[in-house]
């Protein structure tokens, strides 16, 4: 198999690359960081939904809809990217999507690992340090292909990452109160950050013990000619603007097991929102936008139903639609 | 019903397996009713989005989406025809495919020919048949793992 050690690239061929090994079902390991920095939302997300785009715009950050699953993340220079493209019938390489991972990201845990931080996998698809996620990723199929996508935090901008992110004022600060608990970087585990080349190196030597000798590969002319081709594809408002299904309410997702979820709900003369922060999967805290809009009682009492079930954004809106209706009658 | 390993396979059905599709498709008067089967829903996890974005499909074609634990896998067409109808309701709420497979429909076709005449060697329906299909499929999985 081939490696791809491509250093840093422009934003937007670090998305092409893979995308266009795999739809030439052409197996490899692409390592490489972006130029400048970008949101990337998954296939299902829709950047109306998803993105504030006047301070994208304000801020040079660039927008891309990839072929695979997972949330909006903000991507730049201070990541590594690792993408793994394999046959889908290749042996070994399991549809089961936490098998996928577990098995894939294993590399990745032992290039931290010798780095000097002690990671470990978090199902489905985290990479987590003391319980702190360092790496996200996301995966699927593309063309006849299976792509492992993800990537290094070296050094993470929280505050961008939330801005970034079409969501109340309140929503973002408390996104970024929950990254600080919830994430860390290479830097803020090791107190600097390894130079890159050396990082790629590890991953490299890790994922040859996994899939066997790898030797580098250059992207040619018609890996070439299948970017500039996506690039027009996945650059067109058809594309970035292709509706999915519209969700209910914002979900945003922090690391495995641990969301904040906003919805809201019709009251009496308009409406009002009720964020639910999750962690480990149960509802742990539940705020009002608007606390007067709900009687004291009405408000223990939701809080006393909710806590501690497990996360399932309909049953919530459920159970508050029934306590809301319940108390107007 | 034949039941292998927990999972149920109603034999009032057809199976489609070609690349691992596990999709299964119900003749009702002159439409296929399609969706996914009970091995799928097991090993695929909650599924969290399902897009059908085509009308015109092709046997093997894929013709929408479908997302669980990050991960997102293709849906292929079973038959060459026109997509009539899309249940909403499980495009909406795909968790409805993980809870009842078999009463959750994805999309229904209009086929240009016959489809379960039982020539296609990617369409089972033959108890004996299924039982060695997903048995080699678990087998499969347990050695992916």
């Amino acid at each position: 198999m081939k490696y791809y050690n491509l250093g840093e690239i422009n934003w937007k061929q670090t998305q092409l690359i893979y995308h266009a090994l795999a739809q030439l079902e052409m197996e490899g390991l692409v390592l490489d960081s972006p130029d400048s920095r970008y949101v990337s939302l998954g296939l299902h997300q829709d950047p109306r939904d998803e993105i504030d785009f006047e301070y994208c715009k304000d801020n040079d950050i660039g927008i891309f809809r990839r072929e695979i699953g997972g949330g909006t993340v903000l991507l730049d220079s201070r990541q590594v990217f690792f993408n793994l493209i394999l046959k889908r019938n290749r042996d070994g390489v399991s549809r089961v999507p936490e098998n996928f991972f577990r098995k894939f990201l294993r590399p990745v845990t032992r290039a931290l690992k010798e780095l000097g931080m002690d990671a470990e996998y978090r199902p489905i698809c985290d990479l987590v340090i003391n319980e702190k996620k360092i790496s996200g990723n996301g995966g699927g199929e593309i063309g006849y292909c299976r792509v492992l996508a993800g990537g290094i935090m070296l050094d993470f901008d929280r505050e961008m990452m939330a801005r970034a992110l079409k969501c109340s004022g309140p929503l973002k600060q408390m996104y970024i109160e929950h990254m600080k608990i919830n994430l860390t970087t290479v830097r803020e585990e090791l107190g600097y950050i390894p130079p890159k080349e050396k990082i790629c190196s590890l991953l490299i030597e890790k994922f040859s013990e996994l899939l066997g000798p790898m030797t580098e590969g250059t992207i040619d002319a018609a890996v070439f000619e299948k970017m500039k081709e996506l690039d027009q594809h996945y650059s067109s408002d058809r594309w970035m603007y292709q509706r999915g299904v519209k969700q209910l309410g914002r979900e945003i997702k922090v690391k495995e097991g641990v969301y904040l979820f906003y919805h809201a709900f019709a009251i009496p003369g308009g409406e009002t929102g009720i964020t639910f922060e999750i962690s480990e999967e149960r509802i742990e805290k539940i705020s009002f936008d608007e606390p007067h809009n709900f009687h004291p009682i009405l408000r223990n009492e939701m809080e006393k139903k909710i806590i501690g079930l497990n996360y399932d954004s309909r049953k919530i809106i459920d159970i508050v639609c029934t306590m809301i209706e319940k108390n107007n009658n | 019903m034949l039941e292998i390993n927990g999972m149920n396979f109603p034999l009032d059905r057809v199976y489609y397996t070609r690349d691992g599709a596990h999709i299964w498709l119900k003749q009702e008067d002159d439409l296929i009713k399609i969706g996914m089967d009970a091995f799928l829903v097991e090993y695929a996890g909650y599924l969290t989005f399902l897009t059908v974005n085509e009308s015109r499909v092709k046997v093997g074609e894929s013709i929408g989406s479908f997302e669980s634990a990050k991960f997102v896998s293709r849906l292929y067409s079973p038959a060459d025809g026109e997509i009539v109808a899309v249940n909403d309701e499980v495009i909406k709420n795909p968790r409805k495919i993980n809870e009842a497979p078999y009463e959750s429909w994805i999309f229904a076709v209009k086929a240009d020919s016959a489809v379960l005449d039982g020539e296609s060697e990617y369409l089972l329906d033959d108890e004996e048949k299924i039982v060695k299909w997903i048995s080699e499929e678990i087998k499969k999985v347990e050695e992916d793992e």
